[in-house]
């Protein structure tokens, strides 16, 4: 039987090191691109474009090296609305978490959709990049996606 | 164990400290594709893979195997990671090897790796705990103290250790894989080093090092079809015990002791320095080879480092029981890949493909890994011929 008079103690405890990431030549290529405000995927076996590039193909396992640039406008193919943005959100006001389909790829890629109102955001909705002022080789150089209507 | 099964292919990166131009991913998929090659397969031709590699926070990836599937071929096949410290490498080539024993498997493609340059392993595997100061001492400084307790029992000469450092890199230069290439190693050179954990100095310490290594191995009926000789598994083992509990004995712990035994037992195995041909045993600091030396049997309690003084442990000496002559883990240490690293050396001896560190008509080989507070084995024997 523990004794009810021993304290059990707890400390508050921080763990934390630093590291390095080698992007290596394939993911290295669609960062630098992007520093240039050029978007690329790359072409799997069954043809597919995939953005962003992959090293390896997802079905043959053979190494992949066909870049290949595709559009800065594209189609939304599901999306989740952040009401309350928290501090370390790259955008300050409400926005759509979104998969976005680049015109000219095939696959879908994770990025954010500043739509003003949750009311704007449909499935198949078209988008274009807006881009950071200073692109520098990260994700971010794409600021995110914006509504974009095709003119009559 | 059930089923025979041997290594058909093995393959590895150039050991060095940083490969900048690759990812984690790029350089498992150099090991891998290698193995294949030497094994004159394609990627569809795997059943399974298991992957290994030291903690996840050595990188900070916390789980890359889940990342590694399409570098490694293995979408919609099953992959197994393996976690024993810096043992993993043995018991990632065991666990893969008992895939093909078990008959559930027929090929399995085994690989681990480490991307020291890009890591933070010193400190990752000597971390902080609340309500103790933290001693910052990493590998050198939890072994140190124990090496110091070898020294005063067996009363081994001061240069035991140096001698061990200087073997090792001359053997590295036969292997032009290894990490450290120093043509100038000399004895002088070492204890001129600066001294790290005493009684450790820079020289007796492995390198840190980028690199992989992987493994195919196969079931009896595909590895007499190989396109080279296969290194037939004659025995595998796996022992553990905690890291601290009263009366452990560090110097010679009773794991290692108990793996040898186990494995020695299943390849027939009654001395190894007369039965073997050569060993690959996991040595980060020089003292542990002559601690190995009788903590595997090879020489009675407190005689290791006679082997080492005589050169019986050298192949430029043209000692009987060369060990690690490809220049061992002092001379190339990406750690998750480090015993595994053995495991393969110990396969290329007995295939006769190992280039300038061969050791003439090797037919018997053990690999050998520890790891954690050498508290994690693993073991096997490899031979040129079925058993």
């Amino acid at each position: 039987m523990s004794d009810p008079q021993t304290e059990v103690l707890s400390q508050a405890f921080e763990l934390g090191f630093t590291y390095t990431r080698s992007t290596g030549p394939i993911v290295g290529r669609f960062l630098t691109g992007l520093r240039d405000r050029q978007i690329v995927g790359i072409r799997g076996s069954d043809g597919r474009v995939i953005v962003p590039p992959m090293e390896y193909d997802p079905v043959t396992a053979a190494a992949l090296d066909e870049f290949v640039p595709v559009g800065q406008r594209g189609e939304v193919t599901t999306w989740s609305w952040v009401k309350y943005p928290r501090e370390k959100h790259l955008l300050d006001h409400p926005f759509a978490w979104a998969l976005i389909q680049l015109d000219g790829a095939d696959i879908p890629m994770l990025h954010m959709v500043d739509a003003g109102d949750e009311s704007v955001m449909k499935t198949g909705m078209k988008v274009e990049v807006r881009w950071a002022d200073e692109p520098r080789g990260h994700i971010s150089d794409i600021a995110c996606f914006v509504p974009f209507v095709e003119e009559a | 164990m059930a089923e025979l099964a041997a290594v058909i292919g093995i393959g590895q990166t150039k050991y060095q400290t940083k490969r900048g131009d690759v990812s984690i991913a790029g350089l498992v998929r150099e090991a891998a594709q290698n193995a294949l090659i030497d094994a004159g397969l394609e990627w569809r031709d795997i059943d399974a893979v298991v992957i290994g590699k030291a903690p996840d926070m050595f990188e900070g990836v916390v789980m890359p195997e889940t990342y590694l599937t399409d570098a490694l071929g293995c979408n919609g096949k099953p992959m197994l990671r393996v976690h024993t410290a810096g043992s993993v490498g043995g018991s990632t080539a065991l666990v893969a090897a008992s895939h093909v024993q078990s008959g559930v498997f027929k090929r399995v493609l085994t690989v681990t790796f480490e991307k020291q340059s890009e890591s933070n392993a010193m400190w990752a595997l000597s971390n902080p705990h609340p309500f103790s100061p933290h001693l910052n001492a990493g590998a050198g400084g939890y072994f140190a103290p124990i090496i110091r307790e070898y020294i005063r029992r067996s009363e081994a000469p001061y240069d035991a250790g140096i001698k061990v450092a200087v073997k090792d890199r001359k053997h590295a230069l036969r292997n032009p894989l290894a990490h450290l290439q120093l043509p100038d190693i000399s004895m002088e050179m070492v204890e001129q080093s600066p001294m790290l954990w005493e009684p450790l100095r820079f020289l007796e310490s492995c390198p840190s090092s980028d690199g992989a290594c992987a493994l195919v191995i196969a079931a009896e009926d595909l590895a007499t079809q190989a396109p080279k000789k296969p290194a037939w598994i004659r025995g595998g083992a796996m022992r553990s015990e905690p890291t601290m509990y009263a009366g452990r004995e560090e110097v010679n712990p009773q794991a290692g002791r108990d793996c040898a035994k186990d494995v020695y037992s299943q390849a027939g195995v009654t001395d190894p320095r007369r039965d073997l041909d050569c060993a690959e045993v996991y040595v980060p600091f020089s003292w542990y080879e002559p601690m190995w030396l009788e903590n595997l049997g090879f020489a009675p309690e407190g005689e290791g480092w006679k082997l080492t003084m005589e050169g019986a442990t050298s192949l430029d000496e043209g000692g009987d029981i060369p060990w690690n002559c490809s220049g061992g883990v002092l001379s190339s240490n990406p750690i998750g890949a480090s015993g595994m690293i053995r495991f393969a050396e110990a396969a290329r001896q007995v295939r006769g493909d190992a280039d300038d560190h061969q050791v003439e008509g090797a037919k018997l080989a053990l690999g050998h890994a520890y790891g954690g507070g050498a508290q994690f084995y693993s073991m096997w024997i490899v031979g040129s011929e079925k058993p």
